[in-house]
């Protein structure tokens, strides 16, 4: 049967070199946020529907004069496209829920969005695949530019870049990064590393999980302070952390190399056999077998399947992405039917799309 | 060394504390060291920090307004949120050691906000006199509106 395409997904953002950071085998992903509000609108708290109307307006007419992409209103989207962006992390789950009238932009290479009215009027982000934060933050601060330029944002002297909320104050900045670290998991130091990160202002939680649950041994990293601190120095605090992580982890990744080769061969490959033929599969079944893929891959046990792929499985076979994907809304049986047929083309015919 | 607490598991952590009269020496493991409040296992978050600093309330909080958005201080306290770009100043005393202790810093060093041309929002203003100028057929003054829009590089003008 013909595969269809990603296209399908509009806001995917495509693999390329350009989105392809440091130490992908590790670092999934990066991305900078800025938090900016425009000086003339009430913050969301005092804002009225007219407010609201008056923001995306005045945006839509910015980004049509000085940037290039798509200006999407949430609310024209089908509850489908909506739960894709959020997949696609482009937006926020608190985004959806709003009921006054909010958009998003995206760029041409859709590695920026820009949330309008979230809790804060313009909430800009960069998104990459691997370690990427200083090129990001230099695209990102790019747009913010723009819309300063064309706005004015709402500023202090003392305070900054003046947020809704007080925790956001000053920089507007969240670095946050999303890392892979089953040898940490296995050697049993997470722990350990995340008391270190803690003391110095950076929050370490586990992601896609319900509560304390950590799956797919996936760790998102990010600054906890905006204030006081130059943009630059947030980011290199962040990246210092991050490097030191990522060489616990190559020495925690060779221990079990040397306790546990068969072991962990066997893992990979027995998940490499399921997701090329399992006929039914739930996302969260994926999520865990594609961390044992991401661990093979960077480990050189696999080397016919590349991490871009496994970063395009991942996304892909979220629950909205699927039915997207396969251009039809899918009851949850048929999403992990479908699901398992997809992720069994893409693994059989690797290069083709 | 195990821990002089326990003596069950490996001591990890050392406090030397010099007394008056002598000096002390602690060997412990994290759990008795955090027992004994000399570390702490979870540090609060900002947010956390900023919910739990937010109840110490006043009883004139009520009477310290915003004057632009009249959002009261006793309502920022409850919420936790501003309500506009110019409540941080009519709040400032009250609020300045919460930021501080959100983010152990009260003073941005970080960019600056460009000035801003604020053509976008000029072309806002500029398209709504021309509609309004256009309703009531005072055309000279819709041709001058055209004119500044034409400055902007603005060329879809109905
Ligand atoms: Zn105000």
């Amino acid at each position: 049967m013909a595969l269809k395409i990603l296209d399908n997904i509009r806001w995917l953002t495509p693999a390329n070199k350009e989105n392809q950071g440091e130490h992908p085998e590790i670092v999934v992903s990066s991305r900078i946020r800025l938090a900016r509000n425009i000086d003339t609108i009430p913050f969301e708290m005092k804002m009225k529907n007219k407010d609201a109307r008056h923001l995306l307006e005045l945006t839509q007419s910015a980004i049509k004069q000085r940037l290039q992409g798509k200006f999407y209103e949430i609310k024209k989207l089908t509850p489908l496209e909506k739960e894709s962006l959020l997949e696609c992390h482009l937006i926020s789950p608190g985004f959806i829920k709003k009921d006054s009238p909010t958009g998003v932009f995206i760029n041409d290479k859709r590695n920026i969005s820009v949330m309008i009215n979230e809790e804060d009027h313009l909430r800009i982000q960069g998104l990459s695949g691997g370690l990427n934060l200083i090129n990001l933050s230099e695209k990102v601060f790019d747009v913010e530019e723009v819309f300063g330029d064309e706005l004015g944002y709402a500023f202090n002297e003392n305070y900054g870049f003046l947020t809704s909320c007080p925790t956001n104050l000053g920089t507007g900045l969240r670095a946050s990064v999303i890392l892979h670290l089953p040898g940490l998991v296995f050697t049993n130091e997470v722990d350990k590393v995340l008391k270190g990160a803690l003391q110095i202002g950076i929050a370490v939680r586990g992601i896609y999980g319900e509560g304390s649950e950590i799956k797919g041994s996936l760790f998102q990293i990010s600054n906890q302070y905006t204030l006081g601190l130059k943009e630059e120095d947030l980011i290199e605090q962040i990246r210092k952390l991050i490097h030191m992580i990522i060489d616990i982890e190559l020495k925690a990744r060779d221990v079990i190399l040397k306790k546990a080769h068969y072991e962990f061969e066997d893992k990979v490959f027995r998940s490499l056999g399921v997701l090329k033929s399992a006929r039914i599969i739930s996302s969260d079944e994926v999520l865990n077998l594609l961390s044992a893929l991401r661990f093979g891959i960077g480990m050189g046990i696999i080397k016919d399947i590349s991490l871009d792929l496994v970063n395009e499985l991942l996304i892909v076979s979220r629950p909205a992405n699927i039915q997207l994907y396969y251009g039809m809304v899918l009851e949850e049986h048929e999403r992990d039917i479908r699901r398992a047929e997809y992720i069994r083309n893409r693994l059989n015919n690797p290069g083709a799309n | 060394m195990l821990c002089d607490d326990c003596k069950k598991h490996p001591a990890t952590i050392f406090f030397k504390e010099v007394l008056p009269d002598r000096t002390v020496e602690l060997h412990l493991c994290e759990q008795c060291a955090a027992k004994r409040g000399l570390i702490s296992t979870k540090k609060m978050s900002p947010l956390e920090v900023m919910h739990k600093l937010l109840k110490e309330k006043d009883a004139r909080d009520a009477e310290i307004i915003c004057p632009v958005c009249y959002l009261s201080l006793a309502e920022f306290k409850r919420s936790g949120r501003f309500g506009c770009s110019h409540c941080i100043n009519a709040f400032d005393p009250h609020i300045k050691e919460l930021i501080k202790k959100i983010h152990h810093s009260d003073k941005h060093i970080g960019r600056k906000s460009a000035s801003g041309r604020k053509r976008s929002i000029e072309i806002y203003w500029l398209r709504k006199e021309l509609k309004k100028a256009l309703e009531q057929e005072a055309y000279e003054e819709a041709a001058r509106i055209r004119d500044r829009l034409k400055d902007y590089g603005v060329e879809d003008i109905g």
